[in-house]
């Protein structure tokens, strides 16, 4: 797990109790899944370091999409959502993937459900810019929850 | 010389021009073999066309057997052997001589002329099984004919016979007229006894009257009411014949489509059947391709291999039992959340994730290791096009479809052009007209994103079947203790063969060669002590190679060759596995040793042939 490692040190010395409620920010079979994948309950490296790798894979996708939005590359949105939809997916944050998606459609000129076509180019662009707020906010909250659950203080 | 007009009714091609067909054996023998070949005797001349690979296309069915070139012809077969083309003839060599010294050196060749051999006899099995359902069909459309002709017949018939009534009323009537005519008139032939009678004519008639009067005018109506009832007795007569016609059509079309299970059964049960190799193996390479089709009975019995019921027949404990005493695995499912959920593969699937998004490759890369996979990754379509494209040789390759540089549905379309591994799209794009386009560009199945465990796994199996361990099980169990050396080798070979191509294979490739174990089992089963058993079980049971029961499918002495292959096979496994696996590894080494006696043990009683 290349990459990662410098994150999981800042792990705390109490173990994890069960499985945390996350809400409905995170899809807990999805994401349980994972945690099956660790080695050691207590120390977690594994989806830790996915987890992590995740923020740093979200927090550069949205720079790219802000980049993009102020280009009006609406190709390029579109395939910023779909990829950020996939790891959002599959770590199971479901409300980032729905944004995801919304942006997806909207850089493709569809409208929100991907299904009916939108000519205007601005209309798609707006439609975007407070998608990306939406799931910015999205993403926090997840991020807020999943940094306590690995006890990170940051 | 097949192409001579004057030969026609002696040799000549055969119709598919794939064959030679020697018509009459007599005028061959005479006339033909001292003329242009060096032999006197048709026999001979047979051996050394089997020398050169030719075969005797057989007549498999007896009761249906008639050759399309009518009885007692003799058709031969070669694959290069084509009237149209004569350019093949020089791939028609000289077989390397006495293929049994060889399968005593355990050579790849052999089993590579064996496979040959096997490949021959199964184009020669479905021709035959071809010409069958020709000939078949040809039947099925006389017999309707046959059967609407008769209906025709019947009606005929019966019109007749209500035609013949009508005239035989009538002359009834008639005759009733003239008689009361002739009566009224002094009739002589009314030779009553009393002539009281006469006069009283008619209603008052006594019996003895009666029987007279009755006896004497009908006989020639009689006459005709009797050939009546028998033209009636006829028709009965036919339709019986009909039935019966029909019943022996289905007799027989019943003996070529679906075997008496008895016939199964037979080829089932392991303890009295030992069905010659030869025949077992074309028998079930021949199911494996056609499926459930129409295969013959008469000469060729074996197992179905889609005829599962055999498995609980194997008189040895099944490899699952295995499992339950393997120590690691209970260690496994002893932890609290198993990350080890082992599949039973035979060896470690060689996987290609091709996925540009790092969070999906590295939890995807996981999941296989956790099934224990050997992973390889790719970034995107055109990484994994180069990686196939240079050789490297997966079971399966599961692929993104949007990615940068080249998609899947593309990648998958390049590799499609020079490779058949299976191919699996990983989307979250299933709608149906996607998932249709994937399955155009050569896509083999579609695992929807966000993918889970379950999901990945399921794929895996499906995908894999021929690499999981349980059917290789039983047959590593069968092989062992009672097939000889040849059929060790041949066994193994194969297995090599099969590994290098597996996949694209459909999962029951994995049991095709089942047959020829089971009746190997058949044969030393019996004689084994079960102090052997004992130790096949224990043996099962304490080294942790259950994942790679093809470890112990070969004693070592004989099969050094095979020997090496497993060891690399356990190399990888070990580069993956975790340590204990390497620990297994000497202990492993010393089971040869145990297993190997016996099987020296029971050579000689159950060797080949």
């Amino acid at each position: 797990m290349p990459g990662a490692k410098d994150i999981a040190e800042t792990r705390s010395e109490e173990g994890s109790t069960g499985f945390p409620d996350f809400g409905d920010s995170i899809d807990p079979p999805t994401f349980e899944q994972i945690l099956e994948m660790d080695d050691d309950e207590d120390e977690r490296e594994f989806s830790k370091s996915i987890v992590y790798g995740f923020f740093e894979q979200a927090e550069g996708t949205f720079t790219k999409m802000e980049t993009s939005l102020a280009n009006g590359d609406l190709a390029q949105l579109s395939s910023l959502g779909h990829f950020l939809k996939g790891s959002s997916a599959t770590l199971g944050l479901t409300k980032v993937k729905d944004s995801c998606e919304k942006i997806q459609h909207f850089g493709a000129k569809k409208d929100e459900t991907g299904t009916v076509d939108e000519a205007d180019d601005q209309v798609c662009l707006q439609r975007i810019k407070d998608t990306l707020v939406d799931v910015k906010a999205e993403y926090s909250e997840a991020e807020k929850l999943l940094k306590k659950f690995y006890h990170d203080p940051s | 010389m097949l192409e001579d007009p004057s030969y026609e009714s002696v040799v000549r091609w055969g119709n598919e021009g794939d064959s030679f067909v020697v018509l009459e054996n007599e005028k061959f023998t005479k006339t033909i073999l001292p003329k242009h070949f060096k032999h006197s005797n048709f026999a001979s001349f047979v051996r050394q066309l089997n020398k050169y690979d030719f075969h005797k296309v057989r007549q498999n069915n007896e009761e249906n057997g008639q050759s399309p070139y009518g009885p007692g012809a003799w058709e031969f077969k070669h694959p290069e052997f084509k009237a149209n083309n004569k350019d093949s003839l020089d791939n028609i060599r000289r077989k390397a001589p006495a293929p049994r010294k060889q399968a005593q050196g355990g050579d790849e060749v052999l089993a590579t002329q064996q496979m040959d051999l096997v490949n021959t006899q199964l184009v020669a099995t479905q021709q035959q099984l071809q010409q069958l359902q020709e000939r078949y069909n040809e039947l099925s459309i006389h017999h309707s004919m046959l059967l609407q002709e008769l209906i025709g017949i019947q009606k005929t018939v019966v019109n007749h016979e209500h035609v013949m009534q009508n005239v035989m009323s009538f002359l009834h009537s008639v005759d009733a007229r003239q008689r009361r005519d002739s009566r009224i008139g002094g009739n002589p032939f009314a030779q009553g006894p009393g002539p009281g009678a006469l006069a009283g004519n008619g209603p008052v008639d006594t019996p003895a009257q009666q029987l007279q009067f009755d006896d004497e005018p009908a006989s020639p109506l009689q006459n005709a009411s009797k050939l009546l009832n028998e033209t009636n007795a006829d028709i009965l007569l036919n339709i019986r014949n009909l039935e019966q016609m029909n019943e022996m059509q289905m007799r027989i079309n019943g003996t070529l489509t679906t075997p008496p299970p008895d016939a199964l059964r037979n080829g089932v049960t392991p303890t009295s059947h030992p069905a010659s190799s030869a025949q077992a193996l074309a028998f079930s390479k021949a199911n494996n391709d056609l499926g459930d089709i129409v295969y013959p009975v008469g000469q060729t019995n074996g197992i179905d291999p889609m005829y599962s019921e055999h498995i609980n027949n194997i008189p040895y404990p099944m490899p699952k039992d295995a499992d339950m005493n393997d120590p690691r695995k209970q260690f496994a499912e002893g932890r609290k959340k198993s990350t080890q959920v082992d599949p039973g593969w035979i060896r470690p699937p060689q996987i290609l994730l091709v996925e540009d998004d790092p969070t999906c490759r590295r939890i995807g890369s996981k999941f296989l290791y956790s099934f224990r996979c050997a992973i390889d990754s790719a970034l995107d379509g055109l990484e994994a096009v180069n990686k196939m494209n240079a050789g490297s040789k997966y079971d399966l390759v599961l692929m993104d479809i949007i990615m940068p540089n080249l998609d899947g549905v593309s990648a998958c379309h390049l590799i499609r052009q020079f490779d058949s591994t299976p191919i699996i799209a990983m989307t979250s794009n299933i709608r149906s007209d996607d998932i249709s386009m994937y399955f155009q560009h050569g896509m083999n199945d579609v695992l929807p994103k966000p993918f889970t465990k379950d999901g990945l796994l399921h794929v895996l199996e499906k995908h894999l079947g021929h690499l999981k361990k349980v059917p290789e099980g039983i047959e590593a169990l069968g092989q062992a203790p009672g097939a000889g050396v040849q059929s060790i080798s041949q066994g193994s070979t194969r297995q090599s063969l099969k590994d290098e191509d597996s996949p694209g294979k459909s999962p029951a490739t994995s049991s095709w060669q089942s047959p020829s174990q089971y009746s190997a089992v058949s044969t030393a089963a019996n004689s084994l002590p079960d102090e052997y058993m004992q130790t096949m079980r224990t043996a099962y049971g304490m080294d942790g190679s259950v994942q790679h029961p093809g470890g112990l499918q070969y004693p070592q002495a004989q099969m050094p060759m095979n020997a090496a292959r497993q060891q690399g096979h356990r190399r990888q496994a070990s580069e993956l596995g975790s340590g204990d696996e390497m620990g297994n590894d000497p202990k492993r080494q010393r089971m040869f040793i145990p297993h190997g006696n016996p099987a020296m043990h029971t050579m000689p009683r159950s060797g080949p042939g």
